[in-house]
């Protein structure tokens, strides 16, 4: 007894601090998650109909004020009219002036700018491809388009290329933008465009002011992260010699970050290219509304052949805009000779304007107003036919597998309606504590907070069902993404030969815009819920798939070889080494495809997939704003909870292994995203 | 005009937050680690007190960490001293304002860096015309001398190459022209043949000696080699964390380390590789010679006289005049690293 005293003294005093902590760890959020349900049941097993925000009504009494006081309020009349004319002004005179060119000025236009940039190679690729767009009969169109987007795209240019400087040269503008520009990424493009339709009304102006605020949060990025990503020894050259800041800028950083800046370029040009359908939904004529009247009779081919011009068109821009220029040779004597540089500076633009007035004025003569329909190709019958045959030949009788159709029930069956039972079924209040049990368990009683407060949001929208519905839905995508993703990542991180035939194709379908997956996904689905989910996976795979590789090829050489030298065989190699150390770009993985996924509800419902996306186009088309916003909310209210929790994985195993930076991270989204 | 070309005084560089408090406080005498934990501060350099003369060219020598870099930024305000002034010539660097700081960088001193720091989006030409071009010269005007600056260093006709095509050897070697190219009074190097193979490092030194001999700038010098600190340097710093622990002649460095630290740094040079005839001399003594040799001639090179005759060796001054004599006993003695003579002093 005496001798034991002392022993379970020392264990007691050893071992209590670790069991408290324990304690506090478990208990709390055990004992608040009983009171959630605890207070749950006592209010009852539906969502109360107390708990109620009133946000449509409140929507639509704003926008029934916007409709009635716009001509008069001092906002509309001094402030967003003059905006919205600006906009109108610039999008109607470009268009004229690409009318005025005519189809071979533009493609001469195309031409000069792509041989300038990229040389001959550049102009070719440029002409031939938007050629396509005239090809497909869609050349008017296109010049529609291409008008809303150039303006999109130059103000977002001058927007965030300068915002993206200074958030390179100062720590505190980068830290500022860093948290408008994190939440804006998981924002879907609706949440901005309600707004928008109310302050500027369907149209253009609407349209493009979408797709700047779409556009301009890679700008930002990319151009920070160049302008951070110059050496400081470079830039302490530059000071050493007495640079002042000014000098610094355009002597050092800039000239050294071009290559990132001439990326953000190409980026906003794609991130723009990929929302030109969303854009149509309020207003924007043109190809994208094209697709979407295809999408929405559920006309295979009248939504590929448009779709298609938009690639073509979007492809055509990213060419001639960043083509790498080949490095000019200066011989010594050329520029020695003042008179042959000064011939280059001032003779190669004037034979250019020279040409391009040239080619107008003859085509205005020949009267060349359309492109010519002899030379048109119309892809919609012969699409439509394969989709018929596609669809007859693989919806069902395919042997063993059966058909698409019966993979379509299966999933339906055992997957979505069970997931969506589940969510829909479980009392409202049992939910919201599941959820602020996973946020707390995953980043802290704060995170576990938001995580409640927003699920009990997603109630007082009153759109709990609707959105336990999308939810069902992103998880099982997720899930199959993940389970198609994550092995083909590991397989193309450890083979050449699989990256190299995988590479490619993800960067194909990284320039596509989402809803050009959504025209095979109906060949094969029809419509429902399936389509939408099988949308979401396409959508999501490349990122998981580039994220999965990103990450195993980063971990470092050393621990693997080392762990090779003790006789580790490649599968321990990868068990034991590889993913322990990617566990971050694991879960940067898990967190995209989770993105990726909601992005996608809105296009998904065009197809039927129904919940809140549903809400969403519905506000929209038919001026439902109030729901629209409503079902809009609560799609950025999931987003935030699955984006927090995904993104406390990753930062909880970062401790461990800390690769990749935030703007990493941010960047390796890439473009094509629509959200 | 002050005396010095440069002079630093008290100079201090603290890393971390209100790092101005440590300066001269007894916590600047904890060690590294017990300051960052206490601190979260780290001290970088301590109290340097410092004075260059014209066309000197003065070394500053130690391990990694030990803040050479660090003081060789200080100079010119690249790194922004905690405490302590610096004087070029006779302006207050530390307390200059910006013109005034432009002014001593784009004029009166410049820099070669041991990663080369050359402007990959640069042909060689406007490389070496970038201080130039900085202090606003006309184009025509800078590239006719960054050509003619080229040729200097042996690299004619190369001037519309990109850094990139060239090796490293060639890469320095634009490097020391771009810092020429200003004809500053002061040239900084940081470590700059630290990257390059023996060989060229070898051709590189002889570079700066021509330049030293030909042009007379002072120079200050960081090299964590104590072969290339001898062949360059009038005198040599030794720093070790963040402060000088001997400054002195090679010859006093070697001969008489200060303490075990700079011992063990130089533990391995033969003295007689070091010292001068100079400090191990006797009066000039009357009889034969075996030769002779000038003031400042290191003893290794007399050894072939005294091994060929058992008669001392004259040594004269630039004059021709003779000063003194050394023999067989006192270069052995030298050799045998015993008995050093009082050195001469610095
Ligand atoms: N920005 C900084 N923040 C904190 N500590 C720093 C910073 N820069 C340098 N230091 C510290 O200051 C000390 C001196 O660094 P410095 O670069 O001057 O060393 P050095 O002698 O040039 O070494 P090397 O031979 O490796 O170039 C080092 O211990 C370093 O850790
Ligand atoms: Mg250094």
């Amino acid at each position: 007894m005496v001798i034991a005293a002392p022993i379970t003294g020392i264990a007691e005093t050893a071992t209590s601090p670790i069991t408290d902590k324990r304690w506090h760890r478990l208990v709390v959020p055990g004992v608040v998650i009983i009171a959630i349900i605890a207070v749950g049941y006592a209010i009852g097993h539906e969502v109360p109909t107390w708990l109620d925000a009133h946000v449509k009504a409140k929507v639509d009494q704003a926008y029934q004020w916007t409709v009635l006081h716009g001509d008069t309020n001092w906002l509309f009349t001094d402030v967003f009219d003059p905006i919205g004319h600006a906009i109108s002004w610039s999008t109607d005179h470009l268009l004229s002036l690409l009318r005025t060119l005519r189809w071979p000025g533009v493609l001469v236009l195309t031409a000069l700018i792509g041989y300038r940039t990229g040389g001959q190679r550049a102009a070719l690729t440029g002409v031939i491809v938007l050629s396509g767009c005239g090809l497909l009969g869609f050349w008017d169109h296109t010049m529609i388009t291409l008008s809303l987007m150039l303006v999109s795209v130059v103000i977002a240019l001058a927007v965030g290329i300068p915002l993206g400087i200074w958030a390179g040269l100062s720590d505190r503008a980068e830290k500022v933008m860093r948290g408008i520009l994190d939440t804006a990424q998981v924002m879907p493009l609706y949440v901005y465009i309600l707004p928008l339709v109310v302050v500027f009304g369907i149209g253009a102006p609407a349209a493009v002011i979408a797709t700047i605020i779409y556009a301009v949060p890679p700008a930002v990025r990319i151009t920070s992260l160049g302008i951070r990503g110059v050496a400081g020894t470079s830039t302490e050259v530059g000071s050493s010699f007495g640079c002042t800041g000014p000098q610094l800028l355009l002597k050092i950083r800039l000239p050294l970050a071009r290559r990132a800046v001439l990326l953000g370029v190409n980026q906003v040009i794609m991130m723009a290219f990929g929302i030109v359908v969303y854009a149509s939904l309020i207003g924007a004529a043109g190809l994208g509304n094209d697709v979407l009247t295809g999408l929405q009779k559920v006309d295979v081919g009248r939504a590929f052949a448009p779709g298609l011009a938009i690639v073509f068109a979007a492809i055509a821009i990213d060419r001639i805009t960043t083509g790498q220029r080949p490095q000019r040779i200066v011989s010594d004597t050329v520029a020695s000779r003042p008179g042959a540089l000064l011939g280059r500076r001032f003779m190669m633009p004037l034979l250019a304007v020279g040409s391009l007035i040239a080619v107008a004025v003859v085509a205005k003569l020949l009267k060349a107003d359309h492109f010519p329909s002899s030379l048109t190709v119309d892809v919609s019958k012969p699409v439509n036919d394969a989709a018929d045959w596609v669809g007859r030949h693989f919806r069902k009788g395919v042997p063993i597998v059966g058909g698409t159709e019966s993979f379509s029930d299966f999933v339906v069956i055992n997957f979505l309606t069970p997931a969506r039972d589940l969510l829909q079924h479980a009392a409202w209040y049992i939910i919201v504590a599941a959820v602020a049990a996973i946020g707390w368990a995953s980043g802290g009683w704060r995170l576990g907070l938001v995580c409640g407060a927003s699920f009990v949001g997603i109630g007082a929208l009153r759109v709990w069902d609707l959105a336990m519905d999308t939810l069902s839905q992103v998880l099982v995508a997720v899930v199959i993404s993940l389970l198609v993703a994550i092995p083909l990542g590991i397989w193309a991180a450890r083979s050449i030969t699989v990256e190299r035939i995988l590479r490619p194709l993800l960067d194909v379908a990284q320039v596509m815009p989402a809803f050009v997956y959504l025209v095979p996904v109906i060949f094969l689905f029809n419509v429902g819920r399936v389509p939408g989910v099988v949308a979401s996976v396409i959508y999501a795979i490349p990122p998981g798939i580039r994220l999965t590789t990103l990450g195993l090829r980063q971990v470092p050489e050393a621990p693997r070889e080392a762990a090779i030298s003790f006789g580790a065989t490649p599968r321990q190699e990868l068990l034991k080494v590889q993913l322990p150390l990617a566990t971050r770009a694991m879960m940067l993985a898990v967190n995209q495809t989770i993105i990726m996924c909601l992005s996608i509800v809105v296009v998904a419902a065009l197809i039927g997939a129904g919940g809140l996306g549903l809400e969403t186009v519905y506000g929209l088309t038919k001026k439902q704003i109030g729901q629209g916003t409503a079902g809009g909310l609560a799609i950025v209210l999931l987003a935030i909870v699955l984006d927090r929790i995904t993104q406390a994985w990753g930062s909880r195993s970062n401790r461990r292994a800390g690769a990749q930076t935030w703007a990493q991270r941010r960047f390796s989204r890439g473009p094509g995203l629509t959200l | 005009m002050a005396e010095a070309s440069i002079s630093v005084r008290g100079l201090w560089k603290v890393y971390g937050p209100r790092a101005g408090r440590i300066v001269g406080s007894p916590d600047a005498d904890l060690p590294r680690a017990m300051l960052e934990a206490k601190t979260g501060c780290v001290v970088a350099m301590r109290d340097i007190n410092l004075d260059v003369a014209p066309g000197e060219v003065f070394v500053v020598m130690g391990l990694s960490g030990s803040g050479k870099s660090t003081l060789v930024r200080c100079l010119t305000r690249l790194i922004e001293p905690t405490a302590g002034t610096v004087m070029i010539g006779d302006t207050d660097v530390t307390a200059a304002n910006r013109d005034e700081l432009l002014d001593v960088r784009r004029h009166r001193v410049s820099m070669v860096f041991q990663h080369f720091g050359l402007l990959p989006h640069r042909t060689l030409i406007d490389n070496i015309a970038f201080g130039l071009e900085v202090q606003k010269m006309a184009k025509d005007k800078r590239r006719a001398k960054a050509e003619q600056i080229l040729e200097l260093v042996g690299l004619a006709g190369l001037g519309q190459r990109k850094p990139d095509q060239l090796s490293g050897g060639m890469q320095q070697r634009v490097g020391l022209a771009r810092a020429l190219a200003t004809d500053p009074e002061i040239m900084l190097f940081d470590e700059p043949f630290s990257a390059l193979d023996p060989l060229i490092r070898r051709d590189m030194q002889d570079e700066i000696v021509r330049l030293r001999r030909e042009v007379k700038k002072t120079m200050v010098f960081i090299t964590h080699d104590l072969s290339e600190a001898l062949r360059l340097g009038d005198r040599i710093a030794i720093m070790r964390d963040g402060r000088f622990v001997q400054v002195g002649t090679p010859e006093e460095v070697v001969g008489a380390p200060a303490d075990d630290y700079v011992a063990n740094f130089v533990r391995d040079v033969p003295r007689s590789h070091v010292v001068a005839v100079d400090s191990v001399m006797a009066p000039p003594a009357s009889g034969g010679s075996s030769g002779t040799v000038p003031l400042g001639t290191k003893i290794r090179d007399v050894v072939p006289y005294v091994a060929a005759s058992e008669l001392p060796v004259r040594v004269v001054d630039a004059s021709g005049t003779v000063v003194g004599s050394i023999d067989r006993v006192a270069v052995l003695s030298v050799i045998a690293g015993e008995d050093l003579a009082p050195v001469a002093g610095g």
